[in-house]
């Protein structure tokens, strides 16, 4: 990390991404916003062959092909893991269909990448974890933020102990995006989804703080629902091991966000750590590991990019790349499927607790 | 190859207004606020042509045409299409179904004739789905927002853009261009995010757009899928590049930035209102 945070202004900002380290079959499952993005980026990264997609609804196969995309459809996910055999699959069905649709991939023997969350309950994640496990099968979860450069230096740099033991964080994550009543597939019924906000956009958060921090072992929340039957706010507080204390906000019924925002500060025994989206700072009390004392500023533009396509920005396709690495002999992603439990189980524990009206609760029943 | 429209050689880019450059929050909010009036963005656009631009490449947002509208002189827009706010995307799915259930949604009778009427002389290849066969049903109900004098170009979101790249859709593209020339007599030009990918499948199809928009800067950021990738590209490709991005998020300056890109094939340049404090002067140096 420090040499990425030193030499990143000099960095040669074609350096080699992430890549299959032999060619790969995929294919993709739900043809939604999400899927449609996995197809378009992998169709891009060199030695990945996007052999199949599926979707039960014709105009959604229609409009794939439509976009130019020649691979196979299918209505059923059991008839392409049939007849496909692909090494990967990426699952962006319905929230309420992941966990089946991603373990009989699994138990076909292909890889999963399943988008977040996992499952619609921390069971089903569970249960996925554990499949993966028995048949040996990468399983990794859509949590793109942490692939942005600048948050990856972010968990680089606290995990290489830049700032020693964390004492006290705050995080963020904002959207502006529901400011009416939800309609349509914007619904959200809380029987075939996880949750609101967290669920959908801020479990990326969570998976980041508990990548630098650990699991928290108790948690504290509360929620608002201001259009739907979802969250579209929560404010949480979250305890470590340690006794340090985690603060988490996020809506996505917030003005002035047109796009997303994370931040997250830290303060540590030798110094403090603020990373957005726009830089990573850096202030220590004394030199250590390599930075001076005093402030250090990195900005996200600063940071090598090497995503070799732009689809909404770097970090989708540095996700999927590094997941096909990992299935192909290449080192686990920060997003493999243990890790997203935990912050699956994280995010399950505060919404138990938003339920009961904020109390604090042990993460781990 | 005979080029009908030619590409503007300076553009003020107030893409920043919709929330779809890449800038710190802070400057994004500071260039909202400050041309919040139609007013002050009209001052901004008079300015920018004084100063010797030869339009302003933005979405066609309410907050545009009421800033055009407020001006006694016409000022070429280079529209940006479709016209949609960054998190107006998030709602939609990708491709170009729910834009076109959008837009009818939106239309009037006339212009839902007129969209009908495009679908109904690509029928077979509409009811498969094709990208290509439905997209010109979007630009007919996009050309309802547009302003009735001053259109001089017509460019394709990067959005979009770079989701029929990614598919290989040369008929996309094809179409795309005999359509925006045959129905507005504009040019047509696309905005990518992936200018070095996109300028090789140009030369490798034989289809010209009249310009291409895609971000060039020295330290090569958002420039894909590389740095050196995109210059040759540049250098090969007889179509004409736009460039945007010029400051990298703030690493270079304006001018520092300009001459990169210039001095790289570059034929325009669209600075954007976020990478500007003042038009007239920044803009006059551009063109010098």
């Amino acid at each position: 990390m420090i040499e990425t945070v030193t030499a990143a202004a000099s960095a040669h900002r074609d350096g080699e991404g992430p890549k299959p380290l032999r060619p790969v079959r995929v294919a993709v499952a739900g043809l939604g916003r999400a899927g449609v993005a996995h197809a378009a980026v992998l169709s891009t990264i060199p030695g990945c062959d996007v052999v199949a997609v599926a979707d039960p609804r014709g105009a959604a196969r229609a409009a794939v092909r439509g976009m130019g995309f020649r691979a196979r459809a299918f209505a059923s996910v059991r008839k392409l893991l049939e007849r496909e055999k692909p090494d990967a699959v990426f699952v962006c069905v319905a929230q309420h269909e992941r966990a089946r649709v991603a373990g009989a991939a699994l138990e076909a023997g292909a890889a999963v990448l399943v988008e977040r969350p996992m499952a619609r309950t921390l069971e089903g994640a569970a249960e996925l974890v554990r499949i993966a496990a028995a048949h040996q099968g990468p399983l990794a979860c859509g949590h793109a933020l942490a692939f942005q450069p600048v948050f990856a230096g972010a968990q680089r740099t606290v995990s290489e102990g830049v700032i020693g033991a964390v004492r006290q964080a705050r995080s963020s994550m904002y959207l502006s995006r529901f400011f009416a009543p939800r309609r349509g597939r914007h619904r959200l019924d809380p029987a075939k989804v996880a949750g609101g906000v967290v669920a959908h956009f801020s479990s990326d958060l969570l998976l980041l703080l508990v990548r630098m921090m650990g699991e928290p072992r108790e948690a504290r929340a509360t929620w608002n629902l201001l259009y739907g039957r979802v969250e579209d706010e929560l404010h949480a507080m979250m305890t470590l091991a340690n006794g340090v204390e985690v603060g988490f906000d996020t809506s996505w019924s917030v003005p002035g966000y047109p796009r997303s925002s994370t931040v997250i500060e830290l303060e540590g025994e030798h110094g403090k750590l603020l990373v957005s989206d726009e830089a990573l700072e850096i202030e220590l009390e004394h030199p250590r590991m390599g930075l001076p004392a005093g402030a250090t500023r990195v900005l996200e533009s600063q940071l090598p990019q090497p995503a070799r396509f732009d689809l909404g920005g770097e970090a989708l396709y540095l996700q999927d790349a590094s997941f096909l690495q990992w299935v192909t002999g290449g080192a686990q992603p920060p997003n493999d499927g243990a890790t997203a439990l935990v912050a699956h189980r994280v995010m399950d524990a505060l919404y138990r607790s938003a339920c009961a009206d904020g109390i604090t609760l042990r993460v781990r029943e | 190859m005979k080029r009908s429209y030619p590409a503007p050689r300076l553009v003020l880019s107030a893409e920043s207004l919709a929330g779809e450059m890449r800038a710190p929050r802070e400057r994004l909010l500071e260039i909202g606020g400050r041309f919040q009036e139609p007013e002050a963005l009209a001052v901004a656009l008079s300015k920018a042509l004084d100063a010797g631009a030869e339009g302003v490449l933005a979405a066609p947002s309410p907050a545009l045409r009421a800033a055009l509208a407020e001006l006694d002189r016409t000022v070429p827009l280079f529209a940006v299409v479709p016209a949609l706010r960054a998190n107006e995307w998030l709602d939609l799915d990708p491709g170009v179904d729910a834009l076109l259930a959008r837009a009818r949604r939106r239309a009037g009778p006339v212009t839902r004739f007129r969209m009908g009427w495009t679908g109904f002389w690509r029928a077979s290849a509409f009811r498969r789905g094709d990208f290509a066969a439905r997209m010109p049903g979007v630009l007919e109900g996009e050309a309802a927002v547009l302003p009735r004098r001053g259109v001089a170009g017509v460019v394709l979101r990067a959005a979009l853009t770079d989701l029929a790249l990614a598919g290989d859709h040369r008929r996309f593209f094809d179409g795309y261009v005999k359509f925006v020339h045959a129905r507005f007599r504009a040019s047509a030009a696309l905005e990518t995010a992936n200018l070095g990918t996109l300028l090789e499948r140009l030369v490798e199809w034989g289809i010209a757009p009249d310009f291409v928009v895609g971000p060039v800067n020295p330290p090569g950021l958002r420039m894909k899928p590389t740095l050196q990738h995109t210059l040759l590209q540049m250098a090969r490709c007889d179509v004409p590049v736009v460039a945007k991005d010029l400051r990298a998020g703030g690493l270079v300056s304006l001018e520092e930035g300009a001459r990169f890109a210039l001095a790289n094939g570059a034929y325009g340049l669209a600075p954007d209102l976020a990478d500007v404090d003042d038009v007239t002067t920044e803009l006059r140096k551009l063109r010098a």
